[in-house]
């Protein structure tokens, strides 16, 4: 018999499973939106029927013989706080709609387990506190036993923002903000002056374009005087303040219509503005001269180009970013709490790192593909994937890759990716045109081996999960354009052979191949749609983009004239 | 300190944040008073929270200050809390 946990994230947005099974081992975790092909899956349950019954299957859960106990990424339902909604930063409206989607999945959590007879009557889930799920989630990935954790969030059941300290892996909060006060709303605002939708998860496209702005000081100056920072804790200036403010920005503001490059001084204020912000957060909460690592948790911390700026400038022995610190992620700190809860212990457990925790490739389709991808050259390549692979790239060939376990987060690392030489002219353009369907100005990652990073990055740390943006050496940056940001920087993805083996194997053959062991890594998606979950989602996209080739499992499928 | 101390201490800060925030002397803040009645805005309810947790070393429900008509009886709650924690 085995005692499982389930997690579940019940925010409304980015709903997800994890489960935990009776050592307190993270044993699957996967977004909803994979499962259902629905960017965000506002309002979808997440523990989607279809999804649960495949992450059990894929656990090994025996209905007969092992249990299942839930647990939530909330303690109570937002709308019965008695707080009005204030809409001078978003609209209220959004505000409102939100919070129908989290009380109806915060109520109906865990009801799939009637659907599935595991459970004669609703269960009644464990109820878990929305930061500290954070908290858990990050500190799961975290390798260290003490750390100061900061969860910068949008929101929270008080406020947007806590901070834990952790030692011996134990979790013990040292405050909380309470009241309006929130970098992601500060964010979400930011977002939709630059003509982009913050409910659409657009923050990523104002974060690329502020590298091509300048900062306007005047202007930096009123943003700075929306929210004050009191001992780590953030409040929002009053609304009438908040007012003035957008008013101010309203000749820097960018019509959806207007071209992306109008919204650049206005990106790159309000992200310099975040920075300082955070800068601000994090200064308060470190103590003294005593640097302990950092784990950055809560939405804000995909705000990578900050986060790589961080370790330096505080002299701190390490940064830690979970890959999946938004709330998605919140499904593993939910299921670890819950099997703490169960289990009657304080200490996170660890784990080993790897964010390979979701569906694996489903076999059968190999076969599948094998007889019906007519016009398509199919070849199961064994262990020289790798090798064919790099043959490709350095071709200036463009392939989908779907190995192994799903990643969990919103990052593609490498087993649901897209991959390109970076070194290849016009790649860039190429991608974002043909393949992505997305700006011309959106930058691309690049993966390198860890023991490679100071070679060819300034403020060298190892990034995992593609968390930090660090500048390239000059000396490096005509090397590889395709992954070189305006600014000079790039998000890069570290890896080493005992997470990411294969794409080791393909860094090392392309390094043999034309002497350049760097990658270009994009999630496997096109623009608005969720990263691929099945074989045929894979081939759906070689076959309607400028895909050249995709490899699944070993299997690689290439288009008519592009085979070697 | 004993459970008088301490009700009297929580007493005398919650007093003084809620004379801050509705800007009356806090010798006209009673335990009998009216929290809605004294003109105190969510809002500043709400910010008070955090204040006594902050101050306290605990934490309270989001809702607690919502579910307390008067002064005395939050107050009763925010030490009911401390002497559980």
């Amino acid at each position: 018999m085995t005692a499982f946990h389930l997690g579940v994230s019940t925010s409304g947005h980015d709903p997800a499973l994890a489960i935990v099974d009776d050592n307190g081992a993270v044993r699957f975790a996967e977004a909803t939106e994979r499962f259902v092909q629905d960017k965000r899956a506002w309002g979808i349950a997440p523990d989607h029927v279809p999804h649960l019954e495949s992450a059990l299957a894929q656990v090994g859960f025996d209905a007969a013989r092992d249990t299942l106990a839930v647990g939530t990424s909330w303690a109570g339902v937002k709308a019965e706080l008695g707080k009005a909604p204030q809409d001078a930063l978003l609209p209220a409206r959004d505000t409102l709609w939100m919070q129908g989607l989290q009380g109806q999945l915060h109520a109906t959590a865990g009801r799939s387990l009637l659907r599935l007879g595991l459970a004669d009557a609703p269960p009644d889930p464990m109820r878990f506190d929305h930061h500290l799920c954070h908290a858990v989630a990050a500190a799961w990935f975290a390798p260290v036993d003490d750390a100061v954790c900061i969860v910068l969030d949008g929101e929270g059941e008080v406020g947007a923002l806590s901070v834990f300290d952790m030692r011996a892996r134990r979790l013990t909060r040292r405050f909380r903000s309470w009241g309006p006060g929130s970098l992601g709303t500060f964010y979400g605002w930011l977002t939709g002056l630059c003509g982009f939708d913050w409910r659409k998860g657009e923050e990523w496209k104002v974060m690329g374009l502020a590298a091509f702005g300048q900062v306007i000081p005047e202007l930096a100056e009123v943003m700075r005087g929306m929210v004050a920072v009191d001992r780590g804790r953030l409040r929002f200036a009053d609304p009438e303040t908040l007012r003035r403010a957008t008013d101010r920005c309203q000749p820097h503001v960018r019509r959806p219509a207007d071209p992306v490059e109008a919204a650049a001084d206005l990106a790159a204020t309000g992200q310099a503005v975040y920075a300082a912000l955070a800068d601000q957060v994090i200064a308060d909460c470190l103590d003294g001269d005593e640097r302990l690592p950092l784990i950055l948790s809560g939405g804000c911390a995909l705000n990578s180009s900050h986060n790589g700026t961080i370790r330096d400038r505080f002299a701190l022995p390490a940064l830690h970013v979970p890959p999946c610190p938004a709330d998605d992620g919140n499904a593993i700190g939910a299921a670890l709490l819950a099997y703490m809860r169960t289990k009657g212990c304080d200490a996170v457990p660890r784990g080993d790192g790897s964010p390979y925790l979701g569906s694996t490739v489903a076999i059968r389709m190999l076969d599948k593909l094998r007889v019906s991808a007519r016009g398509l050259a199919v070849r199961d390549m064994g262990d020289g994937s790798a090798r064919a692979v790099a043959d490709c790239l350095v071709q200036g060939r463009i392939v989908g890759v779907m190995r192994g376990r799903a990643e969990f987060g919103p990052r593609a690392l490498g087993n649901r990716s897209i991959l390109a030489a970076p070194q290849v002219s016009g790649m860039k353009d190429r991608l974002n045109a043909e393949v992505k369907g997305r700006e011309a100005y959106r930058p691309f990652a690049p993966v390198v081996r860890l023991a490679d990073t100071s070679a060819w990055f300034e403020c060298a740390q190892p990034s995992p999960y593609m968390s930090v943006t660090l500048p390239w050496h000059a000396s490096r940056r005509d090397m590889v354009p395709a992954t070189v940001h305006a600014d000079g920087t790039g998000r890069l993805q570290t890896v080493k052979r005992d997470t990411a083996s294969w794409m080791v194997d393909l860094l090392d053959a392309c390094e043999d191949l034309c002497g350049i062991p760097v990658v270009l890594n994009t999630s496997f998606n096109i623009m608005g749609k969720p990263i691929v979950h099945s074989v045929e989602d894979a081939v759906a996209m070689l076959m309607t983009s400028g895909l050249d080739a995709i490899l699944v499992e070993d299997m690689l499928v290439e288009k008519p004239g592009a085979a070697a | 300190m004993t459970d008088t101390d301490l009700r009297a201490s929580v007493m005398e800060f919650v007093r003084t944040q809620i004379s801050r925030h509705v800007k009356l002397p806090a010798e006209r803040i009673e335990p009998g008073s009216d929290l809605i009645g004294l003109g105190l805005q969510s809002i500043d309810a709400v910010i008070m929270c955090g204040e006594v947790e902050d101050r306290f070393r605990v934490e309270l429900d989001p809702s607690t200050i919502f579910e307390h008509d008067t002064v005395g009886s939050f107050v009763d709650d925010v030490v009911l809390r401390l002497a559980d924690g």
